[in-house]
């Protein structure tokens, strides 16, 4: 980006001094110091009072004995790291931790890897043929998630689902009356099926837009130099779709992480807990148990393995010229 | 690259129309069924192309008591969410890409972690703050909330769109004798118009399938939103699926017209502005 800066610079300004803003602050009326700040106000207010202030309650609460009783009274029972303990200390929590990871990572690589494949599909394909994958994929990018979720299970249903219908048809007997649901593992690859459905819409649109906006000519200049196929994707396509694909990596894997509407919707971590993830576990600890300290303390732990997976990407992101001015 | 033998552009075509019917089917499924009666449904034909079609559950489905009522809220509640996280976000996007000031990148770095948090976690708070502010069971209350779900990436977004936009065409404006305002409404505004859109879609989405906040902080049947009512379909006693996907099909009806409204848009601005310089 070029060195642009605030537009109340006067024209023709000399080359900037060592410190170029500081002259500048002092002459600026009080107005114009206040005006960023008035203009930030009401998105920071709006996140202090609704955002960072519930997550510092969050932590406060993860460091308390809160159960219904507590709340009720309004009592406060300071326990240290005895909510962390008993998490940390129970096997299962690292069983459904794994999962969870496991899970997003499958899922956010399915959908990348879709994603970038129909996104490179839609750039070679031919007028009315793009059309009815667009206007598909759109289509399956506006149903809202309960409508999908619902739809899902009604096409795995048991008895009555197309799946094990079209599946009996064409000669597996076995799935009549089979029930997709019966293990953790296949009722999550059902949710992971159902999560990159949904996603993958978003993704091929945004890739696409990056493709799109590299000039032809770079494309004709490559197959002049002899570089066809791959090796043109290489040169050509990718440096302009990976600063979009680093994106939308960061995006799908903090919203595949906290996936948890589709997962309990589908069984409610069921059978027997098998495809329980965390944000699953937060609920079931939380608003169903009521041991509100334990399930902040899931939270926190969960904001944790978050921050760690993505900080790398975010400290380059402020530090990037990108946030510069 | 660009120049294909006619037996690889049929290839190509085929192989993108199996993918489009595969994003199609589930909402394909959605409709049919829709238009099917309990004993087409519960029948063990084979039925994958429908023959006949009903609009009994579509009539059963709006003809539900308080259903306008459901939907109304929903509208409100959604519409507003939109309209006041592109107001507030804009207003915080436009100095974050343009003007230098303390705090600036403190700001950058909570916009992007506040994007981490799981909104399932916050309940608690959220719900003692939306009571002590005598909020609970008011659409105002549920509306800040998706506002503040939704800010975030609103303005983590814009700020991208903003500084895509060239200074030197704000600047030629400027010496035009506009003014500030005039130069945000007559050049900058104009030209948001695909990152508005884009990040529109986003906090729509995020407030019109929002169910668990909706269901607990709503507690009067009058002011519940449409996935509230979605879930109603489903009894203890089994599923009504024709019922079930008719309401479904209902609900997806207003999320697919503001699609089709802002699609061309979408399609050419999406995040492009997130990560220009």
């Amino acid at each position: 980006m070029t060195s642009t800066v605030d537009t109340a610079r006067p024209a023709g300004n000399p080359p900037p001094a060592a410190r170029p803003g500081a002259r500048r602050r002092a002459r600026r009326p009080l107005s114009e110091t206040a005006l960023p700040y008035l203009m930030l106000a009401p998105a920071v207010v709006l996140m202090l009072a609704l955002l960072a202030w519930p997550a510092l309650q969050v932590l406060a609460i993860s460091f308390r004995k809160l159960d219904l009783g507590e709340l009720v009274r309004g009592e406060l029972k300071w326990i240290g790291f005895d909510n962390y303990t008993a998490i940390l200390t129970d096997p299962e929590f690292w069983v459904i931790g794994l999962r969870t990871v496991l899970f997003t990572a499958v899922v956010v690589l399915t959908t990348l890897l879709l994603g970038l494949g129909i996104a490179v599909l839609m750039r070679h394909l031919s007028g009315w043929v793009r059309i009815v994958l667009q206007v598909c994929l759109v289509l399956a990018w506006a149903t809202p998630i309960i409508a999908t979720t619902t739809v899902f299970q009604w096409i795995f249903d048991q008895q009555y689902g197309i799946l094990n219908k079209t599946l009996v048809l064409i000669g597996f007997d076995s799935f009549k009356g089979y029930s997709w649901f019966t293990s953790g593992t296949s009722t999550l690859a059902v949710v992971g099926l159902l999560v990159v459905w949904q996603a993958v819409p978003f993704i091929a649109f945004t890739l696409y837009a990056g493709l799109v906006s590299t000039p032809k000519d770079l494309y004709e200049a490559a197959a002049i130099d002899g570089a066809s196929g791959w090796a043109a994707f290489r040169a050509v396509s990718w440096p302009s779709v990976r600063p979009l694909l680093t994106l939308v990596t960061f995006l799908s894997v903090l919203w595949d992480f906290k996936v948890f509407t589709q997962v309990w919707a589908i069984r409610q971590g069921g059978p027997d807990g098998e495809s329980t993830t965390l944000p699953v576990l937060l609920y079931l600890r939380g608003i169903a148990a009521s041991h509100f300290g334990v399930s902040a303390a899931v939270a926190v732990l969960m904001l944790v393995v978050l921050v760690a997976v993505t900080w790398r990407y975010m400290r380059l992101l402020v530090r990037s010229p990108e946030t510069e001015l | 690259m660009l120049h294909k033998s006619p037996a690889q552009r049929v290839a190509l075509a085929v192989f993108g129309l199996v993918l489009a019917g595969f994003f199609l089917f589930p909402t394909y499924w959605m409709f049919t069924t829709a238009l099917k009666t309990p004993a087409q449904i519960l029948s063990p034909a084979y039925d994958l192309i429908p023959t006949t079609a009903t609009l009994k559950n579509f009539v059963n489905a709006i003809t539900k008591p308080d259903f306008t009522t459901f939907l109304t809220n929903s509208l409100i509640v959604t519409l507003g969410a939109v309209a006041c996280a592109l107001a507030a976000g804009l207003l915080a996007a436009v100095p974050l890409a343009r003007l230098r000031f303390r705090g600036r990148k403190g700001f950058i770095l909570l916009v992007l972690i506040a994007q981490l948090a799981p909104l399932e976690a916050l309940f608690v708070p959220m719900y003692l703050i939306m009571r002590d502010a005598d909020l609970l069971n008011s659409l105002w209350g549920l509306l800040l909330v998706y506002v503040a779900f939704t800010l975030p990436f609103t303005v983590w977004t814009l700020r991208g769109f903003v500084k895509g936009i060239p200074i030197e065409l704000e600047e030629a404006a400027m010496v035009d004798g506009c003014g500030r305002w005039g130069v945000f409404t007559r050049v900058t505004l104009p030209l948001l118009g695909p990152g508005l859109v884009a990040t529109s879609v986003f906090s729509f989405i995020t407030a019109w399938n929002e169910f668990l906040y909706a269901l607990v902080f709503m507690r009067e049947k009058d002011k519940q939103t449409l996935p509230v009512w979605l879930s109603s379909f489903k009894t203890a006693f089994g599923t009504d699926w024709g019922g079930i996907m008719a309401a479904s099909v209902i609900y997806a009806i207003p999320a697919l017209i503001f699609f089709l409204l802002v699609q061309r848009k979408l399609v050419s601005g999406s995040t492009a502005g997130a990560v220009k310089g």
